[in-house]
């Protein structure tokens, strides 16, 4: 039988899990430091209890502990995610006045996302950034396929909202 | 417009007609814009097999779980079935009565807890509780042994012909196959043998042999002579004395041609054999063989 306390099994579940719960808890809240706190903390978790959780299962318990986590503890936090130095600037050949432009509508962008609410900007960039189907962050958060879409819905909504200055 | 139809749109589930209509909206430019520069967005660098590393190192899980939390437990759970055997026996042995015997030709002197002193005679055993020694001074007994109570409340010996209660005093008391004696050599020692109390002052004794109770006899010393080591008797059916006397001196006794039934009166010594068999075999006329650890007794007229 193979479970989750064989080394080989267990590093190949991190590998493949460890940089998306990064990610994940990093849109929640905005907190490297913590993302990775979190990455540790779940696979220390996962690895106590490596009897009980299968390979299959072992995914969504990391998401449950890494959620569990942080449940109650920055919420209150304000977010101030910093996206703009990750931008690529490979776009060279552009016009001076589209570049200016660009970099305004990459600010504006980074200020609205800061001011979803955690649940919506943690679905968008899952979906944008790391090409997440929405059926897998349905997983991820533990809902339906149809609350995320919801999720996805108004995030764009907002930040069109926001980006355009309605 | 179906609902959460941008969700679909980013998914391209719209349908041509949705689609159509939705292009046509003023705020479809913002969104084409939205979709792809979001696109563009990063997360901050991540390195999975360094992270695997770290938690390896930090945690020290993968050898700690597997070669040292495991046998540790097993071993606590080890450890506390001993300790609960070791209590529980301790306990268990702690109601035991304390118990002391003497093997053949062996003499032992015992201290009791609250001082009172016990000298035991050959092939003989004492045990008692020294956990209910304050509440009751009982002591069980059988064989033979000298007893020299400290003062305080009743001490009883018991054995399987009688039992012997006392205060403070010196006593003895032998109780062997059909013969039961208790002998007082100072204060007052009371007897209960079938149901019957009697009081033995001091310098007397009670006897019973083989059921039938003697007359008293009274000894004027202060203690058995066998603590000195000397067995005496005074009109004793011989074959207690050849019981004693293999007793004292762990030899096997036959007998030949001989009544031993007839009473002895006298003593033999402990220590020495040889004056021991003469003492015997001179006053009841009859002769005597040693060969080993065998002693045969025949009479004068065996052919």
């Amino acid at each position: 039988m193979s479970n989750v306390c064989e080394e080989q099994i267990f590093s190949s579940v991190f590998k493949a899990n460890s940089k998306t719960i990064f990610n994940y808890i990093y849109y929640k809240f905005g907190n490297e430091e913590k993302a990775n706190d979190a990455v540790q903390e779940a696979f220390v978790k996962l690895w106590e209890n490596c009897a009980k959780v299968t390979p299959e299962k072992a995914k969504s318990y990391l998401y449950t502990v890494a959620n569990n986590l942080y449940l109650n503890v920055i919420k209150a936090e304000k977010v101030r995610l910093k996206y703009a130095d990750m931008y690529s600037n490979s776009i060279s050949n552009e016009s001076p006045e589209f570049v200016l432009e660009e970099k305004q509508f990459k600010q504006k962008l980074d200020k609205a996302l800061n001011t979803l609410p955690e649940n919506q900007r943690t679905t968008f960039l899952l979906n944008r950034i790391d090409g997440k189907k929405y059926a897998e962050i349905a997983e991820m958060e533990g809902v339906s396929i149809k609350a995320i879409e919801k999720r996805m819905h108004l995030a764009l909504k907002t930040l069109r909202e926001k980006i355009d200055g309605i | 417009m179906q609902e959460n139809y941008l969700a679909k749109w980013l998914n391209n589930e719209l349908t041509e007609a949705e689609l159509s209509e939705f292009k046509k909206s003023d705020e479809y430019a913002s969104y084409i814009r939205i979709s792809e520069v979001s696109k563009q967005l990063k997360a901050p660098d991540f390195d999975a097999d360094n992270a695997y590393e770290n938690f390896k190192n930090a945690q020290d899980f993968l050898e700690t779980k597997v070669v040292q939390l495991r046998p540790f437990k097993s071993f606590l759970r080890v450890a506390a079935a001993i300790a609960i055997l070791l209590a529980g026996s301790y306990f268990f042995l702690n109601t035991l009565d304390q118990s002391y015997s003497t093997q053949l030709a062996e003499r032992t002197e015992v201290q009791l807890p609250d001082n009172s002193q016990v000298i035991l005679n050959a092939d003989s055993q004492i045990s008692f509780s020294e956990k209910k020694w304050t509440k009751e001074r009982n002591v069980e007994l059988d064989g033979e042994a000298f007893f020299k109570v400290a003062k305080g409340k009743k001490f009883t010996v018991s054995t399987a012909s009688g039992t012997v209660s006392v205060l403070g005093t010196q006593f003895n008391v032998e109780n062997r196959t059909d013969f039961f004696e208790v002998t007082c050599y100072e204060g007052l020692v009371s007897v209960l043998y079938n149901n019957k109390e009697r009081k033995l002052p001091a310098g007397t004794s009670f006897l019973v042999v083989n059921g039938k109770v003697m007359d008293d006899t009274a000894i004027k010393n202060g203690q058995p002579s066998w603590v000195n080591n000397e067995s005496s008797f005074k009109s004793i059916p011989l074959k207690y004395v050849l019981a004693e006397f293999e007793r004292q001196f762990n030899v096997k006794v036959e007998t030949e041609n001989i009544n031993d039934n007839q009473l002895f009166t006298g003593s033999f010594s402990n220590t020495a054999i040889k004056i021991a068999l003469e003492s015997i075999s001179t006053p009841s006329k009859i002769n005597y063989k040693l060969e080993g650890n065998n002693v045969l007794f025949y009479g004068e007229n065996t052919p």
